[in-house]
């Protein structure tokens, strides 16, 4: 587990650049050196008074199981924001008024957040997790016209 | 499931910027920018709807409003305490989206006259006024998350 800053909470403080046993810590895009900072060493996430540095883990224990059941619902429950989101995102390219555009845009963003909640949580929780990997093999072998295999293949290998 | 089978266009491409960020919060920013590139493609891909009226929008939303509380029901049974969280905060997101929907349709565009439109980035949360709440009353995430959607 590696340190990382967050860039929002940190109050230069500089007691992460005292601490560091191998000067990870003092760089000059503000993040942490992931080459030099020592695998769970944490002297820099305890000294930090702004708690602005965290450890980020390699590796994830696997998620908690999803039942087929909660699975459909939730997918139903998105296929209602996915109908939503179409109306919404032709209406904001379509109409003149300039208000009702930015309410199509602004509610079309909010119906997608609440889709992603929904996806996410039917087993997609864990990026690196086994069904992301499922569905990225399935689109790799389906292997449609345009889709970016480069990409899929290059996650694959990093997930 | 098969997700690849179930899922549209649309929905996938709403499932990749979601694991854009959530690799983008374990500061891995290779695997973000991939995902957000399948996000992209999928996106481009997604058929256009026909020209619609708000009106139908709102119709939609009613008909997910009225699955909530079976939804919920079932995230219960099975023990699933991650799906009756989101089941939640997506209920109120949308029950308050259907007011502003429903409150459009009769006022129009004097409802939005000299006021802005902010979504929390989190949960969706849409709000109607100059200054966002100090934390979204629906997810409790501090405010520079709730952000303004331009005119």
């Amino acid at each position: 587990m590696h340190a990382v800053r967050n860039i929002r909470l940190c109050t230069k403080d500089c007691l992460c650049l005292y601490v560091c046993p191998t000067g990870a810590t003092d760089t000059e895009d503000g993040q942490i050196d992931a080459e030099k900072c020592l695998s769970g060493c944490r002297a820099c996430v305890d000294a930090c008074p702004s708690h602005a540095i965290s450890l980020v883990p390699e590796e994830y224990p696997a998620p908690q199981e999803k039942t087929e059941e909660v699975k459909e619902i939730l997918v139903d429950m998105m296929d209602k924001n996915s109908s939503q989101i179409e109306l919404l995102d032709k209406i904001a390219r379509d109409t003149d008024d300039t208000v009702l555009r930015q309410l199509a845009v602004a509610l079309s963003k909010s119906s997608a957040l609440v889709a992603e909640d929904f996806i996410r949580e039917s087993g997609f929780l864990l990026p690196q997790g086994e069904e992301t990997k499922k569905l990225l093999k399935a689109m790799l072998t389906e292997n449609s016209d345009g889709f970016p295999v480069e990409e899929a293949r290059r996650l694959l290998e990093l997930l | 499931m098969d997700f690849n089978e179930r899922l549209s266009a649309r929905e996938k491409s709403i499932l990749f910027s979601n694991l854009s960020k959530g690799c983008e919060k374990q500061y891995r920013v290779e695997e973000a920018k991939l995902f957000s590139r399948l996000a992209e493609y999928f996106s481009e891909i997604t058929e256009e709807g026909d020209c619609r009226e708000l009106s139908e929008a709102e119709s939609i939303l009613k008909e997910e409003l009225e699955m909530f509380k079976g939804a919920k029901e079932i995230a219960s049974a099975n023990s699933d305490r991650g799906a009756l969280r989101a089941l939640t905060w997506g209920e109120k997101v949308s029950r308050m989206v259907g007011s502003i929907m429903n409150r459009y349709l009769k006022k129009g565009s004097e409802l939005l006259e000299g006021t802005n439109i902010h979504v929390c980035e989190i949960c969706g949360f849409v709000y109607l006024g100059d200054e966002p709440p100090d934390v979204c009353p629906v997810c409790k995430v501090p405010k520079f998350k709730i952000s303004k959607v331009r005119r």
